[in-house]
């Protein structure tokens, strides 16, 4: 018996020796190559993401140092007060009109409906309509072929008589604030209207005469007012002017600038082609190219900027005026408003006109201290993405990428989805597992899991088909008018994509969460009911808090599955990049927004490969993908540390 | 026992009313989604069905399967008729007549003929997508099952397969656009400028530029999209073999890739092809990976036409279902003559999905119940 | 027959003719049996003969199981036949425990264990839980041991501990009657025997029905046994003369370790 650790090999000629190479370690080695893919993947993924985003930190500063030496950031100090001066006579605007509207409301609706009654029926007798103007202007003095005329007559009538005949709601558009007299009335006096008359019918006149006088009636009480944002809004002209002609000169530096640049990098890529030419005549020629290519001077930014500067005392008296405006508006904005909605825009107004006059007295100071040389730091601008509140793409003045518009998007959308769909798939979980029979186990589960299996493209088009106009159709109706927010603007915004994310998600908190009560030992319920506890005792004071984790997991994996969702916002949200009006109240959820995902689907097939731009929305990606990979990985810990403790 | 009384109930029975009420709102959350999932099949059915459908025997009209996507031209004639022709019948009609008897005009892009362009792309792109991902996923799920120690490596494969599957899919995208768009390696004479890298070859350069926006491109990122469905499952599969096959085979001194080819993939087949199914439902569904590697909205003729060779199909772009009916929704105006094309292809896609689907589960099903060792 | 008032003559539990089916399958045939008060009665028998089932019958844990149905007789605790549709199930359940074959708290702290079952019932101040849990804890021998980790998982004590636990939280309803269906089945010798102990400490005040597979056990702790076999029961009486000189063959051979 040897007595080493190692055995010996075996004899040459005895049957258990190897013979040969096995090619097994081959197809280990080719299944582990396959098995290792997985992780290259993830790698490329994370690499190529780097890679392509990396980028955009130092091309995005270059662009704001840009931004700086040619003064257009000096302009937007000004620019800044006036975007800020329109938003505020726009909530003074909303106040007022809210206000006169409110007092009319009804005049309104009604003269609406008849619009839309008038222009659906007019649509549908356009073809022989157009027709019969048509023959008409051609038919010169012979006068119109009889036959031609009465078989096109036949036809409108026909036409005409088809649309009338729908009933409201079907075809014809429906009328709830008409009394079916007016309505009768409508009707019969488009029947009788003449084909080639354009005037429109008496009732329609009369209700906007209607309409006219209320409003002239609303809005005489509030002429005061009326006057007050007028000066007010008009305060701002002589800023607006400034703003206008240094803006032209600090574009044509930057756009001098920009053109300089470009050149010398054209003369580089020259005189590279000529180090590396074959023969001497190219040479020569990519040299004489080389010196022709740079036609322009370099900009000299410090004169270029001279003019700019030296209308600093304009602008200062400029910033005084607004600021002089600001208080006489605010001397003469009536107390209150009668109307909830005009009130809580002014209330808006007045929370936001302190921090406005604040921004306008520190306008001056940052003018004074503005120096077209200082430099822009690495870290501000990687700041001023994260932080950043304007995403500006495309425009002629500056691009910005802030990535704050997008995140609180997705971030509405996600709240919106999870209130919906934590409750409700949570519930008809407990509900199948725990309460439901067998049979209707057996069609619940299958019909969720087909929820499932719809693709988010067509959930998508469903919002934009159905859910979005039934959503403010419902939002019309006047017994809805409490909810904030209604009547919705806009068809499609954040709620109505918040509920079909919601419903992607209710099937992956469904299956998981019943999974995860599915997976809690009988023993317990068993235990728990032996105690003489009642079914629903067992079930939310045993079963459920057992279930926990696995819940929440569950959540997470549906907050995930919500936030890296794509289809369904990019059609339904409404694509706005804005940071939703949070002066709305809860009608905030009503508003469109962008969101991380939409913009990428949106903007990739649109930015030139390698531009600024396409970087950033590489960088957006980067942060998607550490976003949900944080919250998938949460949500396993979660699942792990289950199933430890059941063990 | 003292007092027995105490076990019978007197008056009202409030516990049994409480669960009552609660049993009452859970159901009415469950029964809720339930309806409302049926509201948008009934609703899909309802618009799209008469699509498919004509009044006459056999009652299935297929040219809207097999027709190209056309534009859609609605016009007045000079006596006042509305007419809506597809383009190709539409420059018919206007050799006939003359431009001059046409008023009114309006077009609707993608709105008229049929969806065959959509269809046939759809199923090129999963069906290669399946096929690429069910060799690497299945060769790594043996891997996985059959080969694999616990060990650093095996820690960080299911690591990966974990954060894979999490992936957002127009995370996906981009990787697809940068990867497999731009970079992925090519046999070519004239290396692109933007190459990454060029390998002289001495007779063709192996430059890393990029695939183009191509059917192999967009198949490729959609296998690396389902590809941790698919290990996972065949993972699943191969472990439900008993361990006894193999060592069985193993005593009999088989080796380990015999055993394997013998006694192990020919009984977790039926397994991994069938949850293979649930993720070709899941590649034909999704849109965001292919937006930017392979899908164009509008193509005139099938990928084949005037491709030269197998390659070339590769090599073109195609349209796919899923991004033909993102094209209809948010890039022309919903109106009466566009909702036949919307309506139609939701309708068909759908169908299509809940093929995939229902087939996978009734064989799941099958499989569960036949091989039970 | 039902009696209303409480009557030493009334046993603890009564079983007339009982059948009982799971499913198809027929597992408990004709057995009728009385349970005497403050005693220890033991179900003995192979496995499969029902005596588990029997037991589970006695507080109705049986609903739970899909299929599972008496299908003839009768079962009276306190004189109440159980089957009455008017009988509030969860008082049932509180006055007849039961102890399972494997231990299983809730996955809750010690205390919130222990405190389950008088919450359900409607215990909410704080001093009276307290001091209801400690006495249970006291009277199952487990509070020295964790009296400082209260608030701590009870899966962290060990087996016989968490077993000893379930016989608290069981008691902490102030059942009348305890069921346990082998207790000791999982447990080691050690644990085993301070279960034992704690059983005869415990049948002062309660009614003990015990199902064991371990006949020494049931002839040291009880005081009455009942020998099953194939779903029926063959012979019962006091301990010591199913033990010493029963009066059925099946029974000699089986407490003689003949088959089982």
């Amino acid at each position: 018996m040897p007595d080493s650790p190692t055995p010996t090999s075996v004899p040459a000629d005895h049957p258990f020796r190897r013979k040969g190479r096995s090619t097994d370690g081959l197809f280990r080695a080719f299944f582990a190559g396959n098995a290792g893919l997985t992780i290259v993947i993830l790698v490329l993924i994370i690499v190529f993401l780097v890679r392509e985003g990396a980028g955009f930190f130092p091309d995005y500063r270059k662009e704001l140092v840009l931004y700086r030496k040619a003064g257009l950031e000096f302009v937007d100090l000004s620019r800044k007060d006036l975007t800020a001066h329109e938003q505020m006579s726009s909530l003074l605007n909303r106040a007022y009109y809210a206000q006169v509207n409110a007092a009319c409301r009804t005049e309104f609706q009604r003269s609406q409906e008849v619009s839309a009654v008038i222009s659906y029926v007019s649509d549908a007798v356009a073809p022989a309509q157009s027709a019969l103007e048509r023959v008409q202007e051609r038919a010169g003095e012979e006068g119109v072929p009889k036959e031609l005329q009465d078989s096109l007559s036949a036809k409108y009538k026909e036409l005409l008589a088809a649309a009338l005949a729908g009933k409201p709601g079907e075809g014809l558009p429906p009328t709830p604030h008409l009394s079916s007299e007016e309505r009768r009335q409508l009707l019969s006096e488009l029947e009788a209207r003449d084909p080639l008359s354009s005037d429109d019918p008496p009732l329609v006149v009369a209700l906007q005469e209607q309409l006219s006088a209320k409003q002239e009636q609303a809005s005489a009480p509030l002429a005061d007012f009326r006057a007050a944002i007028d000066a007010f809004a008009d305060a701002s002209l002589d800023l607006d002017t400034l703003v206008a002609e240094t803006g032209d000169t600090v574009k044509a530096t930057k756009e001098a600038a920009t053109l300089h640049e470009i050149e010398i990098e054209k003369r580089a890529t020259l005189l590279k082609a000529a180090a590396s030419a074959k023969t001497e005549e190219a040479k020569a020629q990519f040299e004489t190219e080389a010196r022709e290519s740079v036609t322009t001077e370099p900009v000299e930014f410090k004169t270029a900027l001279q003019p700019v500067l030296d209308r600093t005392p304009d602008f200062k008296a400029a910033n005084a005026a607004l600021a002089a405006a600001l208080a006489e508006v605010q001397r003469k904005l009536p107390a209150s408003l009668e109307d909830p909605k005009a009130g809580r825009y002014l209330s808006a107004f007045r929370k936001a006109a302190g921090e406005y006059e604040r921004e306008l007295s520190d306008t001056v100071p940052a003018m004074a201290a503005w120096k077209h040389d200082a430099p822009v730091g690495l870290g501000s601008t990687i700041m001023g993405f994260i932080t950043g509140r304007d995403w500006i793409t495309g425009g002629e003045w500056q691009d910005f990428y802030g990535i704050v518009p997008l995140f609180t998007g997705s971030l509405l959308i996600a709240v919106i989805a999870l209130s919906l769909a934590i409750p409700l798939g949570v519930g008809a979980a407990i509900y199948t597992n725990q309460l439901a029979g067998p049979g209707e186990q057996k069609f619940i589960k299958p019909t969720i899991e087909f929820l499932q299996a719809i693709p988010s493209v067509v959930l998508g088009f469903l919002g934009i088909a159905v859910l979005g106009t039934i959503l403010q159709e419902t939002s019309m109706k006047d017994a809805f008018s409490w909810v904030p927010g209604f009547p919705i603007q806009q068809r499609l915004n954040m709620f109505t994509a918040g509920c079909l994310l919601g419903l992607m998600a209710i099937p992956t908190i469904f299956s998981l969460s019943e999974d995860a009560l599915n997976n809690v030992p009988s023993a317990f319920a068993e235990a728990s009911d032996a105690l003489g506890a009642s079914k629903l005792q067992t079930i939310f004071r045993v079963v459920l808090p057992a279930a926990i984790s696995g819940i929440l997991a569950a959540v997470l994996l549906g907050l995930g599955r919500v936030i890296g969702e794509t289809m369904v916002v990019l059609l339904v949200a409404g694509n706005r990049i804005e940071i939703p009006d949070f002066t709305e109240g809860l009608g905030v959820f009503f508003q469109p927004a962008h969101t991380l995902t939409g913009i990428i689907a949106q903007e990739l097939g649109e930015v030139p490969f390698g531009s600024v731009h396409y970087r950033a929305l590489f960088v957006v990606g980067m942060i998607l993908f550490a976003i949900v990979l944080s919250i998938n990985w949460t949500a396993q810990r979660l699942l792990h540390k289950f199933r430890i403790g059941h063990d | 026992m003292e007092n027995p009384e105490q076990l019978l109930r007197k008056g009202v029975h409030h516990e049994a009313l409480k669960q009552g009420a609660v049993k009452a709102v859970l159901g009415g959350m469950a029964w809720g989604v339930v309806l409302i999932a049926l509201l948008i099949f009934g609703r899909i059915c309802w618009d799209g069905a008469p699509v498919l459908l004509k009044p006459e025997f056999p009652f299935v009209d297929t040219a809207f399967l097999t027709e190209k996507t056309e534009t859609l031209h609605v016009f007045d004639d000079a006596s006042g008729t509305r007419h809506s022709l597809p383009a190709s019948e539409y420059h018919g009609w206007v050799e006939k007549h003359g431009a001059e008897s046409i008023f009114n005009e309006t077009t609707y892009s993608y709105s008229g003929g049929g969806i065959a362009g959509p269809i046939v792309g759809t199923a090129l792109l999963t069906l290669l997508s399946i096929v690429l991902a069910l060799f690497f996923g299945v060769s790594a799920a043996i891997y996985l099952s059959e080969y694999a120690k616990d060990g650093a490596f095996i820690r960080w494969v299911r690591l990966a397969i974990l954060n894979l599957a999490g992936v957002p899919s127009i995370v996906f995208g981009l990787f697809g656009f940068a990867v497999f768009v731009l970079a992925a390696p090519v046999f070519t004479d004239t290396p692109s400028e933007r190459s990454l890298l060029a390998i002289p070859l001495g007779f063709t350069w192996f430059s890393f530029q990029g695939w183009n926006s191509s059917l192999i491109a967009g198949s490729a990122t959609l296998a690396c999209m389902i590809l941790p469905v698919i290990i996972t499952a065949s993972e699943e599969s191969l472990k439900a073999v008993p361990q006894g096959f193999r060592e069985a085979s193993l005593a009999l001194g088989a080796t380990r890739w015999h055993t394997i080819r013998k006694c192990v993939l020919p009984f977790a087949l039926p397994g991994i092809l069938t949850s293979s199914i649930l993720s070709l439902a899941r590649a034909a569904g999704e849109t965001a990976p292919i937006m930017f590697t392979v899908a164009v909205a509008a193509k005139d003729d099938f990928p084949w036409e005037g491709a030269t060779g197998p390659l070339g199909v590769l090599q073109s772009q195609v349209q796919a279902l899923p991004y033909h009916i993102y094209t209809l929704a948010a890039r022309i105006p919903s109106s009466d003559y566009t909702q036949r094309a919307q309506y139609g292809s939701v309708f068909v896609f759908l169908l299509m999905i809940f093929l995939f689907s229902t087939v996978s589960i009734i064989l799941r099903n099958r499989v569960r119940s036949k091989l039970k060792w | 027959m039902v009696s209303d008032s409480p009557s030493a003559a009334v046993p603890a539990i009564s079983i007339e003719n009982l059948r009982f089916q799971y499913g198809e399958k027929q597992v408990i045939h004709d057995v009728t049996l009385d349970i005497p008060s403050r005693e220890i009665t033991a179900f003995i028998g192979p496995s499969g003969c029902g005596k588990s089932t029997l037991l589970r019958c006695f507080n109705r844990i049986n609903d739970r199981i899909p299929g599972a149905r008496v299908t003839g007789g009768s079962i009276r605790v306190a004189g109440i036949d159980i089957a009455r549709p008017d009988l509030d199930l969860q008082t049932l359940r509180r006055r007849v425990g039961m102890v399972f074959q494997k231990w299983n708290p809730f996955p809750k702290s010690i205390f919130d264990n222990v405190a389950y079952g008088l919450r359900i019932h409607g215990e909410k101040d704080r001093s009276a839980l307290e001091e209801r849990v400690e006495y249970c804890l006291r009277r199952v021998a487990l509070w020295d041991d964790v009296k400082d980790r209260l608030k701590s998982s009870a899966f962290g004590l060990s087996g016989g501990q968490q077993q000893r636990l379930c016989i608290a939280r069981t008691i902490a309803t102030r059942p009348d009657i305890i069921l346990m269906d082998e207790p000791c089945s999982a447990l080691d010798p050690l644990s085993t025997l301070k279960i034992e102990e704690l059983l005869l400490e415990l049948k002062n005040d309660y009614t003990i029905v015990i199902v064991t597979h371990n006949l020494a056990q049931a002839s040291r702790c009880s005081d009455k046994t009942a020998f099953f076999f194939l779903g029926k029961l063959i012979e019962h009486g006091p301990t010591t003369k199913i033990f010493t000189k029963p009066d059925q063959q099946q029974t000699e051979s089986y407490v003689s370790g003949a088959f089982g």
